[in-house]
This record gives C-alpha cells, structure tokens and sequence, in this order.
C-alpha cells in the first residue's frame, strides 16, 4: 500500500520526498475545495516536485454548475502540460477530461457509489482511462477489501483528515459579518447547536461555497497495516488542516504499526480522532423506527382505514380495496399499537344511512362499534385471508 | 419525448395524495415504494398501491415517475431487481435514480426508462452528457442551476431536462451532505435525513469579542419559481417538479393546482400578464411555507436565500380542515375533518379547476345526523350539498387570530 498526500509549499514537497513517497496532489485554488494555489504557484510546485521525481496529481474535485464549469475549463490547458494526473469528482469533470485530454484520470467516489456495480460502472466508463479510484469513508473494512481485490483499478482510502460533512455553493458565513468586503475571503467557525449532541463543527467558507467539517477527524493509520493486507493500494494522509511535519510521524506508525507510538500521535495531534464505519456501517438500522409498521401493513386483503370510530355507535371505514365490503365479511381489524380485532359484521350502511349488502371501493362503509378500535386502525378482509391461504 | 410545454410534476407521498395531485391537475406524480426511495419516514405505496396508483394516474392522462433514489449499499441493491420487473410489469412510466449501479440494474433488467435524481447532482452539460451515455433519458438537474443553465444543459446534452420550481431545498449539494451519517446514524442518502441543517447553530467566528453569532445558517428559504414559469417555458425545459412526499394533501393538491392553471393560462394567451398571477400566489402563500426565495433559478443564490428563522415559523395563515369523502345532493357533503371548525365559520372547498367556493357551515351534523356546533379532528361530518363539490377535495380555513 502506497501513500499519497497533499503539498501547498515547496516546504511540504521536500517534507514528502523525505518519506520517499512517489506522487503529491496539488490543489489549485480554482479547482480544488480547500486548494490555496495561484496558477504560478502550482507551476512552480509542480516542476520542483517533478525535479523530486514525484508525479504530479492535480486535484479537480468543485462540483460546477454550468457557468462555473465553462470558466473553468477555460483555465485548465493552460495546466495540463505542468501535471500528470487529473482527479476528477464531478461526473461532467470526467467526461470533459475523457473527451478534450489525454491525461490518466482518477475518480473520487467518495459520495455514495457504496456498491460495487457502481463503482466498477465508473471505472468501465472510463475505457481503461482511470487509473484509481478514492472510496468512501463510509465502507466498512470488509467491504473495502472485496472492492480492493475485485475492481479493475486501484482503489484509494482517506487514512487522516477531516471528514466533510456538508457542502454548498452558498456563502453562509459572510452574510453574518457585517464587513461586505469579506465575501470571497476564506472565513473560518466553530459551530455548535443545542440540538446535537457534538459541539465544535469546523466550518469554512470560501470561493466555491461553504463546507462543515465533522468534530473529529478520520484516522485508520492503526489500521494501516491490515487494509494493506487486505488489498488497499493507496492511503491518503491529509494534513492541509494540521501540520504538515507530521507526515513522518505517520509513516512511521503506517510502517511499523506502533501503538504505543500511536497513542503518543493521537496525544499530539490538535482534534480527537475517530474511526467512522470502519468496523461496520449500521446507518439504516434506526430506518424501522422511523414509522409505524403496524400500518404499513396494506397489501393483499386490505380493506381500508377506519376514519371515524364514535364509542357506543360505529365505525367508518374508507374503502380502499377494489373488492369492496359485503355485509357477509368477517373483518380483522389492527390498532396502531398492534392490537388486533376479529369482527363480524351485523349491521353495514353507506353514508346515507342506508342498510347495505355491499358498500363499493372508494366510499365509505358504516358499521358497529368495536371497542377498542380508534380511528387510523387498519381493516383486512378476514374471509378472503382465509381464501388466500 | 421532448416537450414543447413542460409536464407539471407532484410530489404524492401516498395513494391518496396521488389521486389528489392528479385531479388538482398534475400531469405526472413521483412516487416512492417501501424500499430504495429517500423519504424511509413516509407513508410510501405498497406494492398493490403502486399498481391502482399507475392505473390511476394513466387513466387520467398522467404519468407516474418511482424514486430508486437511494445510494444503494451492496445488499440494498441485491433486492432491487425483483421490484424493477415488478415495476416494469405494471407499466410505471420511468424511475429516478441517484446511484450509477442503480441505473445499471434497471438497464440491465427493464426498458424503464430512468431519469437521474437531483440526488447526483448533475449540474452541468458534460455530466448530463455521461449519464446520457449511461441510459438516462432524462437528468432532473441540481437546485444551484438557473434555467438558462438548464436550457443550455437540454440543448447540448440533447437529454430531457428537469427542473424544482418549487418547494422545501437542500441547502448542501443533493447527495453530498452527510451530516446525518455521521452525527445521527442514520444515513441521509438511504432515506434518514435528520435535517440538521435546520437547527440553529452558534457559530463562534473568530472575532475580537466572545460574543458567538446565534443563527440557522445552514437553513435554506422554500423554493417558488411562478413568476419565472415563462423562462422555463422558453429554455424547453421539460418538466416542473415540486418538492415534497412528506407534505400534506392540501400542499401536494393546490400545488399542483396553481402550476397546471398557471401553465395552462401560458398555453392559451402566450404571457403571463395576468391578475390571476396575484390570485396563483395568494393561492401559493396558502400553504404552510418557509419564505419563499427564487433561489437560484435567475442568479445565483446568495445571502437573501437564507431562512435563518426556527423551522416551523411558517406565517400561513391558513390551514386544511378537511376532506371531501363524498359529495351528492341524497347524501350532502361528506368532510373527514382533520382540523376543527365551528358553526358558522367560513370555509373553501377547492374545486379540481377554477376558484375556491366559499361556505359558511350554517348547519353541521355528524353523520348520524345529529346536529354538530365545533367539529373535532378524525371525525365525519355533514354539510348541505352544493354544486361542484366532489370527493377527494380539499377544504381549507383561514385561521383566526
């Protein structure tokens, strides 16, 4: 497994060479979210980590509406010959780069693209064209693996940074100063809200819009060794947010799998750490509890709902099944809290108050009361229950 | 297909709210099923639901769109193929989707045709370009865009175009806000978006004084584009949607409503200059709403585009108090009151077309007949019968100070 990093001086770029890595990624302050690079700038990093023997990725990862999308590509020949990757997120960014360079590409998928036909679908697309692709921080650790050893490209994994939380193009910082002049400045807060439980959301605005960071940051370099083993072919270090000079403190964790060392980095370092789903994502176990199933229940012998429940009088039931309710039908009727009643109907009327045999879909039935039974319970034709089994 | 006139598409976030949509005048309703859809809290359509609802909306003319939304885990998307044959057996007229491996098993397995969710984000021509490539027939655009862009996307990327013109934003990037993900547990891309971008924040922003900055900066105001409906009309743009399966039966209905005469009007007399224009918004201002804002629909969104107010600070002064169950001169009018009104007070029914009609419940009774002076919430009451009142319509109540 390889490590791949970010350079915003020529500082970092000797910093890099130290560690003997191979390639930096460079973020031009036009293209990249948190790129602080001016065009000579980038020139000028690019031809000295060249002379370092690194190769030069150049980070392009802004999602574009169409007007930022045309100023931009109207900046980026002039680029092209000072780098030697592109590493693209907006899907019109990789169909730009496939159709107007020549350049290797690689696709950040950090964005949903949680299953492998996806992300396999990206890397087809790209006719051999993508030489990597960056997962998502969200996979759990035996997922990643499957990915690592079954797609036909590299695969990449943050290993320490901020995890970003939220992105807009909107300015929603500087409306809150009262000097105009800030706007396009990058801004930088601390949020918090009683309504969450975590306290310190980093947020920063700049040209492309405004991002919020989560409290801690994303740290797997415990667990480099094992995504090594499991197939991971690059692990990418994000220090623009922290210090640079701790690269070699990594490495050497990432190398030799300390964790005494590790303790001492995690003591160090200036935001607390976390893992994420790297375990296990169980982000869909809270989705049952989010309704009641007990009337989620509408299939097959549905009948309808009951609409109005008066003690002592009746029951209304909108009818909602095709068949219809006959005076003859036994009904089963659900509570919202479960609780279930078998009924037999003796007394069926329409809203007119007349005694039926049959009331029709789409109307309204009238029968007894049924203690116990309030309005929203769901009825089920029990007799055709019965058929269908 | 492309469109000279664009369809005018409704949010319905259940049977009911599917009928209302269409008899209000929608032309083509997005739905989602237990599974696979970004709204895991709504009531949603179970399989025979979806069924009546497809025969529904085609015999009225209408199309039915089934958001596969999600950004599908491994397993999730395992079981998605039975439900696209299904899907693709009662005949839904596309689905919408967010998740390339999504796209690839509805290819795969359907002749549905797919429409690209708002959810990924397709924000300019090359990337409406590659999901062309991918089978898309549609790409229902990112909310940052204005509709010269989204013109422009239609008529280079030669791919249908859909735009929001109305309804509750994302302030973040569709698709890449994970604030739920990380903070709640519960992912925002499959369906458990907790809103944190609606809570109030206090921002300590690095000033001289220790004071921090009270504010919902991340809250976004609703989106309205009537006005600009002529602008939509001119780029081609093929399809008006207005956010919201979450929302009510008296959102999804006058919604609906309001566009489809709004763009009808358009159809006959080529402007807009027109007083209804006043009357389509008060209509508009009738639903529970956060201020409205165009967004970016003309410029790009800036400052005013903040709500920065509590989330239900809506300033409606109206509500829904009913609807019609059943309406004939034997029975009368048959309302399934969800929020009271009393004897004497003056209510609007809202005809499929045309204005409201206005009642005032001289005479209410139970449908027992017995006489009734307050209503009261999930009860059924009786009024007097009057032309042009049908089931399935809305009724609603200017609430008193």
């Amino acid at each position: 497994m390889k490590i791949t990093t970010f350079a915003q001086t020529l500082h970092d770029l000797n910093l890099i060479k130290d560690q003997d890595l191979d390639e930096v990624i460079l973020g031009h302050k036009d293209f990249s979210r948190f790129g602080k690079l001016k065009t000579q700038d980038l020139i000028q990093l690019s031809q000295r980590a060249r002379e370092l023997g690194l190769k030069v990725i150049f980070e392009w990862d802004i999602l574009m509406t169409e007007g930022v999308f045309e100023n931009v590509i109207a900046a980026l020949p002039s680029l092209l010959e000072h780098v030697d990757i592109l590493r693209v997120q907006d899907p019109g960014a990789l169909e730009w780069s496939l159709a107007n360079t020549q350049k290797t590409l690689q696709f950040i998928a950090e964005n949903g693209n949680h299953n492998i036909v996806a992300l396999q679908g990206w890397i087809d697309h790209a006719q051999g064209r993508l030489e990597r692709i960056i997962l998502s921080i969200e996979l759990p650790k035996d997922i990643i693996e499957e990915y690592a050893r079954n797609l036909t490209v590299p695969c990449e994994l943050l290993g320490l940074g901020r995890i970003l939380l939220f992105y807009t193009p909107r300015q929603l910082l500087s409306p809150l100063y009262d000097d105009q002049k800030l706007y396009h400045q990058e801004l930088i807060a601390i949020g918090e809200s009683e309504e969450s439980p975590h306290k310190g959301f980093p947020i920063v605005e700049n040209q492309h819009g405004t991002f919020m960071f989560h409290i801690k940051d994303f740290c797997l370099i415990e667990y480099a060794q094992e995504l090594s083993q499991r197939g991971l072919h690059y692990f990418r270090i994000d220090l623009r947010w922290s210090e640079m000079t701790l690269l070699k403190d990594v490495l050497e964790i990432f190398k030799n799998a300390n964790p005494e060392k590790f303790e001492a980095f995690k003591l160090n370092y200036k935001q607390e750490l976390m893992k994420g789903y790297f375990h296990v994502n169980k982000t869909d176990v809270l989705f049952p509890k989010l309704k009641n199933h007990r009337l989620q229940n509408r299939e097959g012998n549905y009948l309808g709902e009951v609409i109005e429940a008066e003690k002592g009088s009746h029951l209304a039931i909108q009818i909602k099944n095709p068949l219809g309710l006959k005076a003859s039908d036994s009904l089963k009727i659900v509570h919202p809290k479960g609780e279930e009643f078998s009924v037999k109907i003796y007394s069926l009327k329409n809203l007119a108050l007349e005694e039926v045999e049959f009331v029709g879909p789409h109307q309204t039935a009238i029968i007894q009361f049924v203690g116990g039974v309030w309005v929203k319970s769901h009825v089920f034709l029990e007799k055709e229950l019965a058929t269908n089994l | 297909m492309l469109n000279s006139f664009p369809e005018i598409l409704a949010p319905a976030g259940s049977l009911d709210k599917l009928k209302v949509a269409i008899l209000y005048g929608a032309n083509a309703v997005y739905v989602g099923g237990q599974k696979f859809g970004l709204r895991t809290a709504a009531e949603n359509f179970t399989l025979d639901e979806l069924r009546e609802g497809v025969e529904f909306a085609h015999s009225h003319g209408a199309q039915v769109y089934v958001v596969l939304n999600s950004f599908l885990h491994d397993k999730d998307l395992s079981e998605l193929p039975d439900f696209v044959k299904f899907l693709e057996e009662i005949h839904v007229n596309a689905v919408i989707v967010s998740d390339l491996g999504v796209v690839k098993t509805v290819a795969k397995l359907s002749k549905i045709p797919i429409h690209i969710s708002t959810q990924a984000s397709t924000l300019n021509v090359e990337a409406a370009k590659l999901w062309k490539k991918m089978g898309a027939t549609r790409v229902v655009v990112g909310r940052e865009l204005s509709v010269k862009e989204a013109g422009k996307i239609k008529r280079e990327a030669e791919i249908e175009v859909e735009m929001f013109i109305h309804g509750s934003m994302c302030m973040a990037y569709s698709g890449h806000c994970v604030i739920s993900n990380f903070t709640q547990g519960r992912d925002s891309n499959r369906g458990g978006c907790a809103h944190s971008c609606r809570f109030e924040y206090s921002l300590d922003m690095g000033l001289d004084t220790q004071e921090k900055k009270k504010a919902y900066f991340m809250s976004s105001k609703d989106l309205e584009g009537l006005r600009i409906l002529p602008e939509f009309i001119n780029e081609g743009i093929d399809s008006l949607k207005i956010e919201g399966r979450m929302k009510s039966h008296l959102y999804a209905g006058t919604m609906s409503k309001v566009y489809s005469e709004a763009l009808a009007y358009y159809k006959i007399h080529g402007h807009f200059l027109s007083d209804d224009l006043l009357l389509w918004e008060s209509e508009l201002s009738k639903v529970s709403h956060r201020a409205y804002t165009s967004a970016s629909l003309v410029q790009k969104a800036g400052a005013e585009s903040i709500f920065n107010e509590r989330e239900n600070s809506s300033d409606t002064e109206w509500q829904m108090v009913g609807k019609v169950v059943e309406a004939n001169p034997k029975t009368g009018i048959v309302i399934e009151v969800r929020n009271a009104f009393n004897q004497g007070d003056e209510i609007e029914i809202l005809p499929f077309v045309g204005a409201a009609i206005r009642l005032v419940t001289l005479e209410i009774t139970d449908i027992m007949l017995r006489p009734v002076s307050r209503t009261k919430p999930s009860t059924l009451v009786k009024l007097p019968f009057v032309d042009g009142v049908e089931a399935m319509q809305l009724v609603r109540q200017k609430v008193k100070a």
